[in-house]
């Protein structure tokens, strides 16, 4: 998934609603890329927290790559880190998750 | 003498909250009023409060007697207690009748004394009361008698009574044959509920709060002052003085709205003849360093821990908790200092009770006050680190005094509009990149005036004015100030809208604030004449490459 410029409650919906078609699939290793992101907010952080939610009991995983520090931050603060994997970018988040198959 | 220091002219910073308290005792006129606790940190203006209201009430009306006390620290065994609040209340009582100030003067009257006054002015009611302080059997019976004489009053004469009680929290260390007796404040539980005497009270508001007594009590929390009322009040102390010159803006804002820190600093500024900006600045360090401020802080911090051990871990575990980023629990203090749990709680409850720390329930963090702040650094380089004079006061001048580059400012309006804020973020991006800031520092600021915008919005929905957005640019620090109709504001101990826990909370907003001050170095609010003013002040420092857009760091 490729959000782009701000994640507010719009933008963070939207993902929201895509990861959980994705997890509905049966798709439970998704990678969400924020080299687009520009902004992102607390409104779309707490949407954010719902997706890794609902990822948890589909007993999926959330990686992250592509991250601002800055953002990388926000999501420290409110807890999120162990709950997604951080990678630098796609090419290291599907590394990873080819080695656990 | 209970009335101001200030004319009433003079006194412009608290109008409405004097009007409010006002209007509250004056309803004991005609219905029941309730009592109130005033509210806020030292220095704030509580007592002066309190004495400009005594003075409305004695001079502007005949219908509530006003009736003022300060709890003397020297004077709290239960009989001479109760004897000068009885003395005072009489005389006070007796004055506001023909409005006789001559009157106010004569508190420290004798018994006998105020017989023969009682006997002069011919009032049965006071004889009355009198009669029965000094048939009391025992100290306890006279200490009843004495606080509820108001009242008793109030029911002989029909007038009631508004009673003023500053520094309130003394009343804990209330004694009998020299031993306190913290229990014996509740004798003011039942005049503190009767409609008839409502109490004003304030004095220190956390260990007011943990007295039973206050607890059905109504809140007023006094704020800091907004920067229009701070820079009044700093322009009419330096004409005071016949100086022409104005007191730095970033000084003015250095002192957090605290009316007690302007005064102390104007004044140390204005013994020099026409002082210039370098002036201001010593004046404050000189200040911190070991002018009233500090000596105030620094006598609060001896009362609290007598014991020199306890006093140097005392304030080496305040520096570090203006220091960390995260508030502290018991536990962590404990193990930061090698103390039990017992004595890691005793020393941080006690450093709350003196004011250098928030955290009524066990979680500890700094006070919000960039004063106290800086006096806290202050104390621990002089007496934990035993720097030498000269080098504390060069190494906070190097803090604090401006690079001495000039202002540049940028002022934006937002509508109140769907995605507004991201026009002021855009606006940093571009001041950022033209006066060759840093981009990453810029980016944490760009997420805080996010929040802070947004909150904006949240408080002054229907107003139609939109949100004034100030970005300015002094060396390598930046400051944002969001202004917008919002009239929420603040719970004092926290010093934060209160609108951002409840607005927010269904949509995740409540970590708004607690983002901003991740990202800003600096985090104000303030009460302005137009509703409320965020201010984030961050040091951006230079970017060493103007970088392109999007090249900000990642990970």
């Amino acid at each position: 998934m490729m959000p782009k410029g701000y994640i507010n409650d719009l933008g963070a919906e939207c993902l929201e609603q895509t990861s959980e078609q994705f997890l509905g699939q049966g798709l439970k290793k998704l990678i969400v890329n924020f080299s687009d992101v520009q902004f992102i907010n607390t409104i779309g952080v707490s949407i954010f927290t719902s997706m890794v939610q609902k990822a948890l009991e589909y007993n999926g995983l959330l990686c992250f790559t592509n991250m601002k520090k800055v953002h990388r931050d926000i999501f420290e603060m409110v807890g999120l880190m162990k709950y997604v994997r951080f990678f630098k970018d796609e090419e290291e988040a599907i590394l990873f998750l080819k080695g656990r198959n | 003498m209970p009335f101001g220091s200030l004319q009433e002219k003079d006194f412009l910073d608290r109008q409405s909250e004097l009007a409010d308290l006002y209007q509250r005792v004056l309803q004991a006129g005609a219905h029941a009023a309730r009592s109130v606790v005033v509210a806020g940190p030292r220095g704030i203006g509580k007592t002066e409060l309190l004495k400009q209201l005594f003075g409305l009430l004695f001079w502007r009306q005949d219908r509530v007697s006003p009736f003022y006390v300060v709890v003397n620290p020297a004077l709290l065994s239960a009989t001479p207690f109760s004897q000068t609040y009885l003395t005072q209340f009489l005389c006070q009582r007796l004055a506001f009748e023909k409005k006789e100030q001559s009157l106010l003067q004569r508190d420290g009257l004798s018994l006998d004394g105020l017989s023969a006054l009682v006997e002069d002015r011919d009032a049965a009611w006071a004889r009355e009361l009198l009669d029965q302080y000094r048939q009391s059997s025992d100290p306890l019976s006279a200490l009843r008698i004495a606080l509820s004489a108001p009242s008793r009053s109030a029911l002989i004469t029909g007038t009631p009574v508004a009673v003023l009680i500053d520094e309130f929290h003394r009343l804990k260390g209330l004694s009998l044959e020299g031993s306190p007796d913290p229990h014996l404040a509740s004798f003011f539980e039942s005049p503190l509920s009767y409609g008839k005497t409502p109490h004003v009270i304030t004095g220190n508001a956390p260990e007011i709060e943990e007295m039973p007594v206050s607890s059905g009590l109504d809140r007023m929390a006094l704020l800091p002052l907004g920067f229009e009322d701070v820079s009044s009040k700093a322009v009419s102390l330096l004409r005071a003085n016949e100086i022409k010159g104005d007191a730095p803006p970033l000084l003015l804002r250095r002192l957090g709205g605290n009316p007690f820190s302007v005064e102390c600093v104007v004044r140390a500024a204005g013994a020099k003849k026409n002082p210039e900006e370098r002036d201001f600045w010593n004046a404050y360090v000189r200040e911190i360093r070991e002018g009233t401020l500090a000596r105030f802080w620094s006598s609060a911090l001896k009362s609290s821990f007598p014991d020199l051990g306890s006093r140097r871990t005392a304030l080496s575990l305040t520096h570090k908790i203006y220091h960390a980023n995260e508030p502290f629990t018991c536990r962590r203090i404990a193990a930061a200092f090698s103390l039990t749990d017992r004595d890691a709680e005793a020393t941080a409850r006690a450093l709350y009770f003196a004011g250098f720390i928030q955290g009524e329930f066990g979680v500890f963090r700094a006070v919000e006050d960039g004063v106290l702040r800086d006096i806290v650094d202050c104390l621990y380089l002089k007496e934990v680190l035993a720097k030498a004079p000269q080098d504390i006061e060069r190494e906070l001048l190097e803090k604090l005094l401006p690079q001495g580059e000039k202002a540049v400012r940028f002022d934006v309006t937002l509508p109140m509009t769907r995605e507004a804020e991201l026009v002021a973020a855009q606006c940093l991006d571009q001041i950022g990149k033209n006066m060759n800031l840093n981009q990453d520092a810029i980016g944490q600021l760009q997420i805080a005036v996010i929040e802070a915008c947004i909150n904006a919005m949240e408080h002054g929905k229907g107003a139609e004015n939109g949100i004034s957005v100030s970005v300015a640019v002094e060396g390598e620090r930046m400051e944002v100030s969001i202004e917008s109709a919002g009239r929420e504001f603040i719970a004092q101990e926290t010093g934060e809208p209160f609108g951002d826990h409840e607005v927010a909370k269904p949509s995740g907003r409540g970590w708004g604030i607690k983002l901003m001050k991740r990202f800003a170095d600096d985090v104000r609010f303030e009460k302005t004449a137009r509703g409320t003013k965020t201010i984030l002040i961050k040091n951006v420092g230079k970017s060493i490459n103007v970088q392109k857009e999007g090249s900000t760091e990642r990970e």
